[in-house]
C-alpha cells in the first residue's frame, strides 16, 4: 500500500464536503425568490420547514464562517501541503490533460470497449495519457474548487461586513451575484466529482484512500503512473 | 379575507408632521430615518397657497420591490399590505432601488430594509397605525376595503380615488387619495437592480446545465450497470502503461 493522502487532507477534505453541501443547500434555500430559485420552490420549502427561514441564513453564516475559521488554523501548520496541492492542481499539460478528459468522456458514454475502437477517430489514442498524482478532471475541479472557493469566501465575508453599510448596496448586489456566479459553477461541478469519486466503476480504491490514507500499489502504478514513477524507489509508504 | 388599504384626504393636511413623529415613536424609526413624509407643493387653490400630500409605502398590488428581492423577505402579504420579514432580508437594497415612491430605507440598527408596514407590530393589539391615530385633522383613514361596513369602504364609495402613480409604470398603488392630491409626478422610473435581475437568468443556467449534468451522469451510471465488464481494459484505462 501507498500513503496517498496524510490524515489532515483527509479531515479537511471531508470536513470541506460537509461545509459545502451545507452552505450549496441552505444558500440555494435563501433564495425563496421563483425568479431566482435554482432548484424549485419545494426546496426553500424544505429548508423553511425544517429549520425556518431565519434559521437558514443563521445556519448559512455560521457554516460559511465556521469553514473559513477552520483554514484560518489549517493553513499556517500545513503550508508546505497546502502549497505542494497548488503545484499539483496547476501542473497542466493542456495537450495531454484535453485528450484525458475527451477520451475519458468517450468512455463514460461508450463505454471501454467502443471507445478505444473510435477513440482514434476522434484523434484519441487507444488508450488515456497516463496521470500524475490528480488526473486531468480532478485538477480542473480542485482548479475550480480553489477559484471559487476564494470567491465565495471573499465575496461571503464581505456580504455580511457591508449588509449593516447604508449606501453599499450596490455593492451588496454585485457581490451577491458574484457569490451566486461561484455557488452556481460548483453546484454544476459538484454532482460530477461524487459521481467519478464514489459510483464511477474502478473508483473503490481511490474513494477508500480518502478514508485510509492509502491507496494499492497497483491502483497508483494504473492510475496514476507519473506520480508512481517520480516516488522515491524503496519508500513504500510516501507522505504527500 | 380583509384587504388593508389607507386613504388620504390630503385637503385636510396641515403640515404638523405629527404622522411622521407619530411613526417614528411606534416604530423606533432611528434618527434620520422616516417611514411616512409630507410633500409640499404650491397650490393657489388652497388658502395658503401650498398644499400637502402625506405619504407613505403605497403597499402596490404589483410591487417591484417584491420582484426584487432575491430572498422574498419582501412578500404581499395576504391582507393587502407588502411586508418584510426581517428573519430572511439579507440587506442587499434591491428593494430600496425598485421602490418608484423611495419609500424604503436601509434601517442601521437592523441592517435591513425598513418602512410602512401599518404599524404591524401593535395591530395585534387592535391599534391602528400610528399616523392615523395622531393626525389632528384625521386625514387618514385606514381599514379594510373588503368590508363594506368599514368606514375605509364607506368612504372611498362616497369619494373619487386618485392614486399617485409613476410616468408610464403603474406598479397598482392601493394608497388612495381621495378627489385631488398634488403632486402627482414625483414617482421615479425604477427597475429591479441590473445584477439581481442577472440573477435570476444565470439561476435559469444553473437549473439547465445541473439538470444536464444530473440526467447525463444518471444515464452514464445506467449504462455501465447494463455494459458488461470490460475483461481486457485492467486499469490502462485510467491512463496507465499500455
Amino acid at each position: 500500500m501507498i500513503r496517498r493522502h496524510t490524515t489532515s487532507a483527509i479531515v479537511m477534505h471531508w470536513f470541506n464536503a460537509a461545509c459545502w453541501l451545507t452552505l450549496l443547500g441552505s444558500g440555494f434555500a435563501l433564495m425563496s425568490n421563483p425568479a431566482v430559485q435554482p432548484v424549485g420552490m419545494w426546496w426553500p420549502g424544505l429548508w423553511e420547514w425544517t429549520i425556518g427561514a431565519g434559521g437558514t441564513l443563521t445556519l448559512h453564516i455560521i457554516a460559511g464562517l465556521v469553514w473559513l475559521a477552520a483554514y484560518v488554523v489549517y493553513l499556517p501548520f500545513h503550508r508546505s501541503e497546502a502549497l505542494s496541492f497548488l503545484r499539483e492542481i496547476v501542473d497542466i499539460s493542456l495537450v495531454r490533460d484535453m485528450s484525458w478528459c475527451m477520451g475519458k468522456g468517450l468512455q463514460l458514454i461508450l463505454g471501454k470497449s467502443k471507445s478505444r475502437e473510435l477513440g482514434p477517430k476522434f484523434g484519441l489514442g487507444t488508450e488515456l495519457p497516463p496521470q500524475g498524482f490528480y488526473n486531468a478532471g480532478q485538477k480542473l475541479m480542485a482548479v475550480a474548487v480553489v477559484i471559487c472557493g476564494l470567491g465565495l469566501a471573499v465575496s461571503g465575508l464581505m456580504l455580511l461586513v457591508l449588509a449593516r453599510q447604508a449606501g453599499a448596496e450596490t455593492a451588496l448586489q454585485l457581490l451577491l451575484l458574484f457569490h451566486f456566479c461561484c455557488a452556481g459553477t460548483m453546484a454544476v461541478l459538484v454532482p460530477v466529482h461524487i459521481y467519478m469519486a464514489a459510483l464511477a466503476p474502478g473508483e473503490g480504491p481511490a474513494l477508500r484512500s480518502m478514508l485510509t490514507g492509502f491507496v494499492p500499489e497497483e491502483f497508483a502504478r494504473h492510475h496514476n503512473p507519473l506520480w508512481y514513477d517520480a516516488l522515491p524507489q524503496g519508500e513504500p509508504s510516501p507522505e504527500r | 379575507m380583509p384587504k388593508y388599504i389607507m386613504l388620504v384626504n390630503s385637503e385636510k393636511c396641515m403640515n404638523c408632521k405629527a404622522c411622521v413623529v407619530a411613526c417614528q415613536q411606534r416604530n423606533g424609526v432611528p434618527y434620520g430615518h422616516y417611514r411616512n413624509w409630507i410633500k409640499e407643493t404650491p397650490d393657489k387653490a388652497s388658502l395658503n397657497g401650498r398644499h400637502y400630500q402625506p405619504g407613505a409605502c403605497m403597499h402596490c398590488d404589483s410591487p417591484l420591490c417584491v420582484d426584487a428581492c432575491p430572498t422574498r423577505a419582501t412578500y404581499k402579504a395576504e391582507d393587502g399590505s407588502v411586508r418584510i420579514d426581517r428573519e430572511r432580508c439579507i440587506g442587499c437594497g434591491g428593494c430600496i432601488a425598485a421602490c418608484p415612491y423611495d419609500a424604503r430605507f436601509k434601517n442601521p440598527l437592523t441592517g435591513t430594509a425598513d418602512k410602512c408596514d401599518y404599524c404591524a407590530r401593535s395591530s395585534a393589539s387592535g391599534l391602528p397605525p400610528a399616523c392615523v391615530l395622531a393626525c389632528p385633522t384625521r386625514c387618514r383613514t385606514f381599514g379594510d376595503a373588503n368590508d363594506p361596513n368599514d368606514p375605509v369602504a364607506k368612504i372611498l364609495a362616497a369619494n373619487k380615488a386618485v392614486y399617485v402613480k409613476g410616468t408610464g409604470q403603474d406598479t397598482r398603488p392601493t394608497l388612495a387619495y381621495l378627489n385631488r392630491t398634488l403632486p402627482m409626478d414625483w414617482p421615479r422610473r425604477a427597475e429591479v437592480p441590473v445584477s439581481l435581475a442577472a440573477i435570476g437568468t444565470l439561476s435559469s443556467a444553473v437549473k439547465l446545465f445541473g439538470g444536464v449534468v444530473l440526467l447525463g451522469l444518471a444515464g452514464v451510471f445506467l449504462g455501465n450497470l447494463r455494459r458488461p465488464p470490460d475483461p481486457g481494459a485492467g486499469h490502462a484505462d485510467k491512463g496507465g502503461k499500455p
